[in-house]
């Protein structure tokens, strides 16, 4: 058993490194596993983010098993379940058919599941079912959608397949009333994954009761396996036709960026705090969907930022609600007096989470912005910039004084380790040389799946 | 409309309106059943590997172990007989009705060729409708579970009129395992949330047990 958390670690070191190989060797497009496996630039880029990310809170569940054996019995728990959940991602990412990517991600839906439960904490069991029920219904919905455009495929005359290079040669048809009502049920299933409006509230419970490694899970990885699940859709039905779905992807994207705003206003739990900023970054990302076009290289920007700036943010968050023993804002300040690191990174996360230059997240907002104003949807800009500046003074109002206030009680902490900060300074680093400097192959990737969405 | 879609919309709407679980249950086994009839009526003259994976999801998994396990946890938990799925008012059954009208004036739009097709989409969008609505509505952990179930069978309905040559048999087997997880997982938080109500644990205040 106390070697499950270090196994873990070897694991996601193998996978990671797999990875990075895989994305920077294979050829691009490559097709194997008679036409299920895919390793496309959607793919590479998605498969390093995840893996790396994977690596970063398998290291951060070694480091917090070794401080006692309770937390050591719960590591081994997560250790057998998030492999399964990984493998399962993995498929996600990798898969060349619609289908066998949904029931992946079914899959990493039921492992998630259990991993939510705290034994001994009744709220943990509630927010777990409510993430599997919410979860049932979207990804069901997204199934019937899928249904329906094999039904679009049918109505054409052609055989219906879920095969990306078969219905990338089919897609370029004219819109029929079962494609257009199919991918409005895909993105309305695949957004309630996502944690878009209507289909939210399961997302800040659920972000809230897990364990901070769990949450970290859920909204770095699974997030972006939901994601591309919407985004293979979309790659190849709207190939053809630009303008379709995006009504629905800018409703729900500024509703969700709506209602996130207002919670954000409204609550005082920093967990949550992060939570409804997560909804938040789903509405700006559907945004950016939507416009597609020049839009298109942001959105992937702010999509691999905000994978590392969730991470550190829950992570940290954890670490804090460890020590201090409360979720409450009010009862936590001088964050950086007293938790050196974990102020630091609530700070520099915190910053990159408001889109703060120089973080990756700050360049992909902008690019998203000229998009809106590039495709005159004016009304849109000004709603948009109206709830980004709200969130960004609700949260600075809540989450400063927790880094700069005076502390209100006198603590004695235990020394904070290096080994278990580094994770999340690896986090930090990959963020920080999104917005700075971005190695060529690693640029060529972004622009590669912009491309893939419509980017000129 | 075939004798066994008919038979389906029955299966739909009677538990709506008879407060009981064990009717809700025997629905959903009923619903598994037709089903079951339907995919067989649909076969090619002999039973591919493929259409006996859909046939035993259906009448396994959706009419005998779904049900037969949800029976076995509410009767352990000695559930109280009257649970309604929607709220007892003629406002909650007009909405259910109104939903159903719906859903068989969309298949009109969708499907325009009155037959058989026209049909299955109609009773599976009322069957998908009607799911949601009691999941909206829902407030109970057993409702909920039973909404999750409808919405689950109207989908499979949904799926046996779509053209099925894309579906390789790995993807099938995958399905029906999920639907058997899904199951599974639906017994244990019955289970789980109702020992939950029964002796509330209280909660740790050591916050240092989260991973």
């Amino acid at each position: 058993m106390r070697v499950a958390p270090l196994a873990l670690v070897g694991f996601a070191a193998i996978q990671a490194a797999v990875a990075v190989l895989v994305a920077f060797t294979m050829s691009e497009g490559a097709v194997l596993a008679g036409g299920y496996v895919t390793v496309d630039a959607t793919a590479r880029l998605f498969l390093v983010m995840i893996d790396l990310i994977f690596l970063g809170i398998a290291g951060y569940v070694w480091t917090r098993a070794r401080s006692s054996p309770e937390l050591l019995k719960a590591a081994t728990r997560f250790a057998a379940l998030s492999v399964v959940f990984m493998a399962a991602a993995n498929v996600v990412v990798l898969s060349s058919h619609l289908l066998a990517g949904w029931v992946a991600l079914e899959v990493t839906t039921l492992a998630a599941a259990p991993l939510i439960i705290r034994p001994g904490a009744p709220s943990t069991r509630r927010a777990s079912w409510r993430y599997f029920l919410f979860s049932s219904i979207g990804l069901g919905i997204a199934l019937v959608g899928l249904m329906c455009l094999a039904r679009s495929v049918e109505s054409e005359g052609a055989t219906p397949t879920f095969f990306l290079h078969e219905l990338r040669d089919l897609a370029g048809s004219p819109p029929n009333l079962w494609r257009r009502i199919g991918l409005a049920l895909v993105v309305f299933g695949y957004g309630t994954k996502l944690g878009l409006a209507p289909m939210y509230s399961w997302l800040p419970e659920t972000y809230d009761e897990a364990p901070p490694a769990v949450t970290a899970l859920l909204a770095a990885v699974q997030f972006n396996c939901a994601l591309i699940c919407l985004m293979r859709v979309l790659q190849v039905y709207r190939a053809g036709d630009r303008e379709l779905v995006s009504t629905e992807l800018l409703v729900i994207g500024l509703a969700s960026m709506g209602v996130s705003t207002v919670s954000i206003i409204a609550t005082r739990n920093f967990e949550r705090l992060i939570a409804y900023a997560s909804i938040n970054h789903a509405g700006v990302i559907a945004i950016g969907l939507a416009i597609g076009k020049s839009a298109s290289y942001g959105v992937m920007l702010y999509v691999v930022s905000n994978a590392f700036i969730k991470a550190i943010l829950f992570l940290t968050a954890g670490k804090i609600k460890a020590h201090y023993g409360t979720k409450d804002t009010r009862e936590v300040a001088g964050l950086i007096k007293d938790l050196p690191y974990s102020g630091l990174f609530l700070m520099v996360g915190t910053f990159a989470l408001l889109g703060f230059p120089p973080f990756g997240s700050f360049l992909g907002e902008l690019i998203i912005l000229s998009g809106l104003v590039r495709a005159k949807q004016i009304t849109v800009f000004v709603v948009f910039c109206t709830f980004i500046a709200l969130s960004f003074i609700a949260t600075g109002r809540t989450i400063f004084p927790m880094i700069w206030g005076e502390p209100k009680r006198e603590v004695h902490w235990p020394r904070q380790s290096f080994l278990a900060s580094f994770p999340k300074l690896a986090f930090l680093v990959a963020l920080v040389a999104m917005g700075i400097y971005m190695p060529k192959p690693v640029n060529a990737l972004f622009r590669a799946v912009a491309a893939s969405l419509g980017a000129e | 409309m075939t004798g066994i879609l008919i038979a389906f919309v029955i299966a739909l709407l009677v538990p709506l309106f008879v407060s009981k679980w064990r009717t809700s249950l025997l629905g959903l086994a009923l619903q598994g059943v037709l089903l079951a009839a339907i995919a067989y009526r649909q076969r090619d003259v002999s039973i591919s590997v493929s259409t006996a994976v859909t046939l035993l999801d259906l009448v396994v998994v959706r009419a005998m172990v779904m049900p037969a396990w949800l029976f076995v946890t509410l009767r352990r938990q000695n559930a109280p007989l009257r649970n309604d799925v929607i709220a007892p008012n003629l406002f909650s059954w007009a909405i259910a009705l109104a939903l159903v009208v719906v859903a068989f004036r969309t298949a009109d739009v969708l499907v325009p060729a009155e037959g058989n097709e026209q049909s299955l989409v109609a009773v599976s969008s009322a069957a998908f409708l009607l799911g949601l609505f009691v999941l909206a509505t829902a407030r109970g952990t057993v409702s909920q579970v039973i909404g999750l179930m409808r919405v689950e069978n109207a989908i499979a309905l949904f799926e046996l009129g779509t053209p099925s040559e894309h579906t390789s048999l790995a993807i099938r087997i995958g399905q029906t395992a999920i639907m058997l997880m899904s199951v599974g997982f639906c017994r244990w938080y019955l289970a789980g949330l109702a020992r939950d109500t029964v002796t509330p644990l209280p909660v740790p205040s050591e916050e240092t047990a989260d991973l």
